[in-house]
């Protein structure tokens, strides 16, 4: 070791005279480092509703997506943001959000004007969604590439990245389309009679509106889940779709916590009230004088409510609790048949259940209030028990979300109903958390029973027969079935899978259910998932889509076919080796939609109703009239 | 030998096929209990001498049902409109409906007020001027009583205006068949613009209100489910008439206004082009070059920008189309019964209209799968069914035709290359084999010297007659 002084004077010897060989020797320090720590996060500036809640409590606050660096657009590795207006035929400056001085800023102050806070809130909502719904998923989420198997495969990195068109076209109306790749987002001048809160003919972004981006976002990720669930085979699924879209945008209220403590307050800890009492004392009964003695509506259960204002709808889009917990409510369901009215059935059975279990978890803490003289119906709720409260709140919508989300992997692959989600919601939840201290499962279960969603083929309407059935333990093996690690597969490993799981559906179709003359049965898609249980334990699964395609005839009087598919879930484990062996993978769950007269029946049926039979065949994608056009099913028509 | 058709649904259907085929061969049976008219003669009494007569005037609906009364013939007319493929005989046929009915209507039923099914009241408004009329039906949503339904037919009519100028537009600028047959959809709802800036069916529907000879008939606004009232020389003929259509409820009219506020907002206030709309300031505009390679990745800009153009919807042909159906969904379906022989007319009733007579609501929710028993009846027993929409696939059901009692007879007012698919053959097909090819276009007979009969039409079928050659095929019971 050599002696080091330990201080020293600057040195003045001038350049050209110091010994070339000056430099001594530095020994590698492998725990030192003057590299600046790559941040974790990346904050932004956002609206948490729109901008028509002005400076309403919490309305402009700050969301933290992963940091990654950035090109200008912003560009980044999930979502390449491209502004690209399709009406005025240009493009706006994209931002760039690594200039030092957004840095400093948390990127741009919330505008309407500039084009630039747009591209930095779509990417920041959209990045925050897809966040969450990877966080509860287990895994990545892979965006669709192409519509279906007849399409030549999509460019590499597709799959990867999704593009967001902040605006797209002057349009009411904001989608998702697989065929662009792309959501797009429409802007639009509020309507002049009955512009709500806007200026009578101002112009909307459908891009500012926090709801709108989640919702488009999660028909993206659904989309890229499921391969199937796009085709309108009855009348839940177009339903389906947005009332999950919906539930992920509702959920995520619950986590800005300033505006959960404000309602929290204002309804004294009913989060479930429609409306909120002004911010001044109004006399019972009283007309109110000023703006602040105004009511207004809950913001955390209504949705995308400057878009619904502006296009002349006389409240908020749709709200959540719009079906009462009732027989009447529970009439509904045989009468409502447009998606999204239809739609808000399911979204108010899962919050019926979210609040009852709200209820459950806080009751004590009004116990204990009530207990020591307070009075939830005067007064204002104090700040600690506020704060209590949007703990429990908020804790309980994470809960509701990955519940939501992960039942996704609990549905049958094709055909969804209501009902086929209910009961992946309490598999999904029973397998996650087997016990259930605060009855989530019977919460949900008996909300859904009050507006009348039941679940064909389940026996009885109790959590037993409710449960998808479970593969007795070890009777079905994958054998040669390949997990990777969490970091995903490589190709090759993904051939293999593809290999293994068809020769495993040949092989077993009898088994599984599928008439194996019926046609091919093909593997279309097969997620790892790595999850650690209550219990602490690394749980390593996988979730298998097994589809099968028919082609039927429509029958007398309408020419051409159309598809019907039958399909089974898989869910697969992979138990740890025993006596220095691993065991084959082992099917948990078989989740079945088959086939049986009576659906093909309906599927026909319902594709001649909604007349997918008679236009005629474009051309080269004769299937595109079997798949939900979310661009019409959003515009409202 | 008198049979009762309150049996179960089930059993009905199988058991009345064979005698039922059997008595369109000319078999007497009493009229159904259904018949209220108190009418002795009744039991002796046959169809026979029922007319059905179908006037050819292009793509439109124009009928006239004669019943033989004890005072001679009583007078039906259904519809009188043309609206695509005029071929300019409306004119000679409604001066020929004034002949066949000697200038006196018992009734007139306007099924829905598309232009296809009215415009005659409007173009040959001095013809009805010299015709009695005593009674006119019309679905509820006319009822000017009825502030709801007038606000949404306005607001229907006025969408229709604007999207037929924004097509003209597209036309305008270029020759578009789709766009021309969008047009022609709007303007099915309007009339088109007639003289003084008036739509051409707002003058039909005034004649319709009040343009006919001497005291104005009585209006009748109905619903499916309505006991409705026939002229009392219907009534005493023994006609009975039961309204199967269009359904009312709150829930849907909720959504009818609920959806048409939504596509209103689309369409009627969007004065400005949507290049005016300016958002932002010229300091933001862009270009291409602001963007890195990797924004484009992996399908590159061109293929990008491509994908992006062929995503944007086209709305306003949704709302054309939406607009479209929600008319015809008005349609007054009726179920005329006259001595033992059932006459059912669709007017052009599409899905949601048929649903909730074959159904009983929304079709695929819970309990409303299955035919209804009552619409297996139905459809069990008739004897000659108007072809609803000029043969579109989208307004006969495929359970309704099958469930159709086999050896009815049809009748489709029909002209091609009106629409995409209309009439469209395999459903054509379908009714013929049900009805023993006993299925008339009125394509099958020329309208006038300038218009022939359609050579591929094939020739009228042997139950019908065509007496002039022209114009009119006749089916009489």
């Amino acid at each position: 070791m050599s002696h080091r002084q330990r201080f020293k004077c600057d040195d003045v010897t001038p350049a050209s005279q110091a010994p070339a060989s000056a430099a001594r020797e530095i020994p590698d320090d492998i725990f030192s480092t003057t590299e600046i720590p790559f941040p974790s996060e990346r904050p932004l500036n956002v609206y948490a509703f729109d901008p028509s809640l002005g400076k309403f409590v919490g309305n402009q606050m700050v969301t933290h997506v992963r940091y990654e660096s950035l090109e200008p657009g912003p560009i980044g590795e999930r979502f390449a943001v491209i502004d690209y207006d399709g009406s005025q035929k240009t493009f706006y400056k994209p931002v760039d959000l690594d200039e030092p001085k957004l840095l400093m800023t948390h990127g741009l102050a919330p505008s309407e004007s500039d084009p630039r806070f747009h591209q930095q809130m779509v990417y920041a909502v959209a990045s925050e969604t897809l966040q969450r719904f990877e966080f509860a998923l287990g895994r990545r989420v892979r965006w669709r590439t192409r519509l279906d198997r007849s399409h030549p495969p999509a460019p590499r990195g597709a799959s990867r990245r999704l593009s967001l068109f902040p605006h797209a076209m002057c349009e009411a109306n904001a989608f998702y389309s697989p065929d662009a790749h792309g959501i797009l987002f429409g802007y639009f001048k509020a309507s002049r009679t009955n512009p709500g809160r806007n200026l009578p003919g101002q112009t909307v972004f459908t891009c500012l509106s926090h709801d709108i981006i989640v919702h488009e976002t999660t028909h993206a990720i659904v989309d890229g889940i499921r391969e199937h669930f796009m085709e309108p085979t009855n009348v839940d699924v177009a339903a389906f779709h947005e009332a999950f879209a919906d539930l992920a945008a509702l959920f995520l209220h619950f986590s800005h916590n300033e505006v959960l403590v404000d309602t929290l307050q204002k309804t004294g800890g009913k989060l479930f009230e429609y409306k909120l009492k002004g911010d001044a004392e109004l006399a019972p009964g009283g007309t109110p004088a000023i703006q602040s003695q105004l009511s207004t509506e809950n913001p955390l259960i209504a949705l995308a409510t400057q878009f619904g204002e502006a296009a002349g709808r006389q409240s908020s889009l749709r709200s959540a609790l719009m079906t009462p917990a009732t027989p009447e409510g529970a009439k509904d369901i045989a009468t409502k048949i447009e998606p999204h009215e239809r739609g808000s059935i399911l979204v108010a059975a899962v919050f019926d259940a979210y609040f009852t279990v709200y209820g459950r978890r806080t009751f004590d803490l009004f116990r204990i209030f009530r207990a020591g003289g307070g009075s939830v119906d005067k007064a204002d709720l104090p700040a600690p028990l506020a704060n209590r409260l949007a703990m429990e709140a908020s804790r309980t919508a994470e809960e509701f979300f990955t519940i939501c989300a992960r039942a996704l992997d609990y549905c049958p692959p094709v055909d969804i109903t209501f009902g086929d989600f209910l009961r992946a919601l309490l598999t999904a939840h029973l397998d996650y958390t087997p016990d259930d201290p605060d009855r989530i499962r019977d919460a949900l279960m008996q909300a859904f029973r009050l507006r009348g969603i039941v679940a064909e083929n389940a026996t009885s309407f109790s959590e037993d027969a409710l449960f998808w059935p479970k593969v007795v333990r070890g009777s079905l093996r994958v054998p040669g079935l390949t997990f990777g690690d969490p970091n995903g597969l490589t190709k090759e490993e993904k051939d293999h899978n593809g290999d293994v799981l068809r020769a495993f559906a040949l092989k077993n179709a009898e088994k599984l259910g599928f008439d194996d003359k019926a046609g091919e049965i093909e593997a279309p898609s097969f997620h790892p998932m790595f999850s650690t249980g209550k219990d602490g334990k690394l749980y390593v699964s996988m979730v298998v889509e097994l589809v099968q395609t028919m082609r039927v005839p429509f029958g007398p009087g309408v020419p051409g076919t159309f598809p019907l598919r039958n399909g089974v879930t898989l869910l697969i484990a992979q138990d740890p080796p025993e006596h220095d062996k691993r065991p084959d993978p082992r099917v948990r769950f078989v989740i079945p939609k088959l086939y049986r007269p009576e659906r093909e029946e309906r599927v026909r049926n319902f594709y001649i109703a909604s007349g997918r039979a008679t236009t005629q065949p474009s051309g080269h994608d004769d299937d595109k009239r079997f798949r939900l056009d979310f661009a019409l099913l959003h515009a409202g028509v | 030998m008198p049979r009762s058709h309150t049996a179960s649904a089930k059993s009905s259907v199988a058991r009345q096929r064979k005698p039922a085929s059997r008595a369109a061969a000319g078999r007497k049976r009493p009229a159904p209990v259904t018949s209220d008219a108190p009418s002795p003669a009744l039991p002796v009494k046959a169809a026979s001498g029922l007319r059905v007569r179908m006037y050819r005037v292009g793509f439109g609906d124009f009928f006239l049902l004669s019943v033989p009364t004890a005072t001679g013939p009583s007078h039906i007319l259904i519809d009188c409109g043309v609206h695509a493929k005029d071929l300019g005989s409306i004119r000679a046929a409604v001066t020929q409906m004034a002949k066949d009915c000697s200038n006196r209507l018992s009734l007139v039923i306007m099924t829905h007020r598309h232009a296809d099914h009215i415009s005659g009241f409007g173009s040959c408004a001095d013809i009805f001027a010299q015709i009695e009329v005593a009674r006119v039906w019309m679905p509820w949503f006319e009822n000017p009583a009825n502030p709801k339904a007038a606000a949404f037919q306005a607001s229907l009519v006025a969408m229709a205006g604007d999207l037929g100028r924004q097509f003209r537009a597209r036309l305008a600028a270029g020759s578009d068949p789709q766009a021309d047959q969008l047009l022609r959809m709007a303007e099915n709802i309007t009339g088109g613009l007639g003289g003084a800036g008036i739509a051409a069916n707002q003058k039909a529907l005034d004649v319709l209100h009040g343009g006919f000879k001497g005291t104005q008939p009585a209006h009748d606004y109905y619903k499916a489910g309505d006991p409705p009232v026939l002229p009392p020389d219907l009534a005493a003929g023994g006609l009975s008439a039961e309204i199967l259509g269009p359904p009312i409820d709150d829930v849907l009219i909720g959504q009818m206004t609920n959806k048409n506020e939504q596509y209103l907002a689309g369409a009627t206030e969007s004065g400005d082009q949507p290049e005016r709309l300016k958002p932002f300031g010229n300091a933001f505009r862009g270009k291409r070059e602001d963007y890195g390679d990797k924004a484009f990745a992996p399908y590159g800009f061109e293929r990008m920008l491509r994908m992006l153009d062929a995503a944007q919807p086209d709305v306003l042909a949704a709302q054309a189309q939406a607009a479209d159906k929600t008319l015809n969904n008005q349609s007054l379906v009726i179920l005329f019964s006259f001595g033992g022989k059932n006459l059912l007319f669709a007017g052009d009733a599409q899905w949601g209209n048929w649903e909730n007579f074959l159904y009983g609501g929304a079709y695929g929710t819970p309990g409303h799968t299955q035919l209804t028993a009552k619409a297996q009846d139905i459809l069990g027993k008739i004897d000659f069914y108007k072809v609803g929409h000029h043969g579109s696939a989208n307004a006969t059901p495929k359970d309704a035709v099958k469930a159709m009692r086999i050896g009815c007879v049809g009748m489709c007012s029909t002209q091609e290359h009106a629409y995409n698919e209309v009439p469209r053959e395999p459903l054509l097909d379908a009714l013929r084999q049900r009805m023993n090819d006993q299925l008339a276009r009125s394509d099958q007979v020329a309208a006038g010297a300038d218009a022939p009969a359609n050579p591929l039409a094939g020739p009228l079928p042997n139950a019908f007659s065509a007496p002039e050659k022209q114009l009119f095929i006749d089916y009489t019971f």
